[in-house]
């Protein structure tokens, strides 16, 4: 087994932050995980998103494609049923050729009612829209005209002409929270990102659901299974959680009014309660030591080989990012190769 | 009066081209359009832009963004009917900081049917969808909090997650080519871009138009009035002609096809006909001092005082593309300066 690492380039900043000066961070961010070997790095995507604001995701992805090279950049995630398929394939077809055929097409559902509205695509259909989306895209990908009536398009002898280097196409990942989400992505996508909201029990009992739908569609575990966690790396278990507290208490906060905690199965569905509570088997605080031998105790059952790091939190300095990003890096991650 | 010039990155190729070493070359553009002292680039927008490929909008301004600190970029022109407000505001915001401040939001209707239904949308929806979303945007761009019910869109208590640093907005800009739409221009607009189609005559009737709109709407005529012609610097007028005509043909063939001259006023409406007719009086070919004085007449007339250039046609080689910029830069503009 081995285990890899890609950065999360949040990239959520309070109002009133001078965010041209963020901007330079977060490029100096994408730019060191590169030099420290991370796998790839990640953009998230979300609109209206006040009280904080952040970079959208298509402008971020091409102009980091500038900074960096051999590394992978992923949108983790897009949310597809608010968008029209002839735009997504043909602006991360220009991503993937940017990116020397680095990209991948990272999706997911969405939950937020002020985003859907916003995009004229009602929430009650965000899973049908999510998968004509998605097949229209890979058709606009990999075939050369493409004729298809969905519920709220219709390509007539349209074409995507820009085709992405990577053939067939870039991997498709999805993000999903709920059971229903998860046998979708075993059935449509390359590979579950592995939510990092869900307790470890939940996680495991869906391991189980991911595999009985890739079985049912005849398909093998993927070769790449990422998980996301919230991680922090201090000289003791207390001080990490003393130390990231304030940021992750927050960002909770917010996730809980968004209501993202809607998207989880029954059981663990609520990311209101209290910080000590939602840190227990959540969360990955500690030492080096500790840090890396909860992500061992969590690959062995789970089978994940790539960890997206949420280790850069809303109200966090750069600086503290970037010693985190070394930490994981050069202290944390030969740590769980040896023990893997 | 005083002139500038901007460089139209066309960025048309053939399928099966080889589009990462065509993009090092935009890029080679886009870096020495700086250096020899053009004021913008432009890119355009186009979807299912079959016979050519191109890299999307957007992504490709993102990206050349990430090379110059000095130039404008214009987007020319977003075709707004088919977008999201929300989507489209957060994004170009994101845009306008990267470039440090420099975007131009240079929008219009388009005309292409495959466009609107992949955008689930109609031609006959498009002129309302471009005033709503428009003013959708200015919104989200200027105020903290926006409630509007368009007709495809619901801002419901929404933000934009990221404020230009243009103070209140970037420019924004309007193609048009008929004259109904030179009077939304004046209307709604920062300036009028003044498109490339149509013959010298018809424009400078159009400039009566544009005029008599802003006055109408109480507005002084804009600071910069920009105009794109196809050019072409040869030894003489006839080896321009020569050279430029394998590239033109195609291009305004494939426009033709297209429907883009059934936007163009009567009487001017015809892309389809022989190539002697067309550049007669539309294009700017000659030798430095010919087309030197063909953009000093076209300026007298019109007042414009910003170029296109788009000196790029599909088939044309790299080395041709750069020369063709130096001549403008460095030979033409400064006899049209002289005699302006």
């Amino acid at each position: 087994m081995s285990m890899d690492l890609i950065m999360v380039l949040r990239g959520q900043y309070a109002a009133g932050e001078d965010m041209e000066q963020r901007l330079q961070d977060l490029s100096d961010q994408a730019l060191l995980a590169m030099k420290l070997g991370y796998w790839g790095v990640a953009v998230p995507s979300h609109f209206s998103g006040a009280p904080l604001q952040y970079f959208h995701q298509t402008s971020m992805l091409a102009y980091l494609a500038a900074q960096v090279r051999d590394i992978k950049l992923i949108s983790a995630v897009n949310l597809l049923p608010l968008h029209k398929p002839m735009d997504i394939a043909e602006q991360y077809a220009a991503i993937d050729v940017m990116t020397g055929g680095n990209f991948i097409f990272g999706t997911g559902i969405g939950y937020r009612d002020v985003e859907f509205k916003g995009h004229g695509s009602p929430m009650a259909e965000r899973g049908r829209r999510f998968e004509e989306n998605l097949e229209a895209v890979r058709r606009l990908w990999t075939e050369e005209t493409v004729n298809m009536v969905g519920s709220h398009f219709e390509l007539v002898g349209a074409n995507c002409p820009l085709k992405p280097i990577q053939r067939p196409h870039p991997p498709f990942w999805i993000g999903a929270n709920a059971d229903i989400a998860i046998r979708r992505a075993a059935r449509v996508s390359d590979a579950w990102i592995i939510n990092p909201h869900n307790k470890i029990e939940t996680i495991l009992r869906q391991m189980e659901i991911y595999k009985q739908t890739l079985d049912e569609c005849g398909k093998p575990m993927p070769k790449d299974l990422p998980m996301m966690r919230e991680i922090f790396v201090a000289r003791t278990r207390d001080e990490a959680i003393r130390l990231a507290r304030p940021y992750l208490e927050a960002k909770y906060k917010t996730y809980h009014q968004w209501g993202q905690d809607k998207a989880m199965p029954k059981g663990d569905d609520d990311l209101g309660m209290d910080f000590d509570e939602l840190l227990d088997d959540r969360f990955v605080f500690g030492s080096v030591d500790e840090v890396a031998e909860q992500i061992i105790a969590l690959q062995k059952p789970i089978g994940f080989n790539l960890l997206f790091c949420g280790i850069q939190w809303v109200g966090m300095p750069h600086e503290q990012v970037t010693e985190q990003m070394h930490i994981m890096a050069e202290d944390v991650l030969p740590k769980v190769r040896q023990g893997l | 009066m005083t002139m500038d010039l901007s460089l139209n990155i066309r960025g048309q190729y053939p399928q099966g081209d080889d589009m990462p070493a065509r993009l090092e070359e935009l890029l080679e553009q886009v870096r020495l359009a700086e250096q020899l002292g053009f004021k913008a680039i432009t890119k355009s927008q186009h979807y299912s832009s079959t016979p050519f490929q191109e890299i999307q909008q957007i992504p490709f301004l993102s990206r050349a963004a990430a090379e110059v600190k000095n130039l404008k970029l214009i987007t020319s022109i977003t075709l707004l009917p088919l977008h999201k407000p929300l989507d489209l505001a957060e994004q170009l915001a994101a845009l306008d900081l990267i470039s440090g401040g420099n975007l131009i939001f240079g929008t219009g209707l388009g005309y292409r049917e495959v466009e609107f239904r992949a955008f689930g949308t109609t031609q006959s929806a498009r002129v309302q969808r471009l005033e709503e979303n428009l003013e959708a945007i200015r919104q989200l761009w200027t105020e903290d909090t926006v409630t509007m019910v368009g007709s495809h869109f619901e801002l419901i208590e929404a933000t934009c997650s990221l404020k230009p640093i243009q103070n209140p907005h970037p420019p924004i800009w309007l193609g048009a080519n008929a004259d109904i739409a030179i009077e939304r221009a004046a209307r709604l607009g920062d300036s009028w871009m003044i498109n490339p189609h149509n013959r010298i005559d018809t424009i400078v009737k159009q400039i009566e138009t544009y005029k008599r709109a802003l006055d109408k709407a109480g507005k002084p005529f804009p600071d910069t009035l920009p105009i794109s012609r196809e050019m072409f610097v040869g030894k003489n007028r006839e080896d321009a002609i020569r050279q430029a005509e394998p590239y033109v043909a195609a291009k305004y063939r494939a426009y033709h096809e297209w429907g883009q001259d059934k936007q163009m006023p009567e009487g001017d409406d015809n892309l389809g006909m022989a190539y002697e007719e067309l550049q007669d009086g539309r294009f700017i070919f000659g030798s430095v001092d010919e087309v030197a004085e063909q953009i000093i007449t076209l300026a007298k007339a019109t007042g414009v005082n910003q170029l296109g250039c788009p000196v790029q046609w599909v088939g044309m080689p790299q080395s041709h593309v750069i020369e063709q910029m130096h001549l403008m830069a460095e030979e033409v503009l400064p006899l049209v300066r002289q005699g302006l």
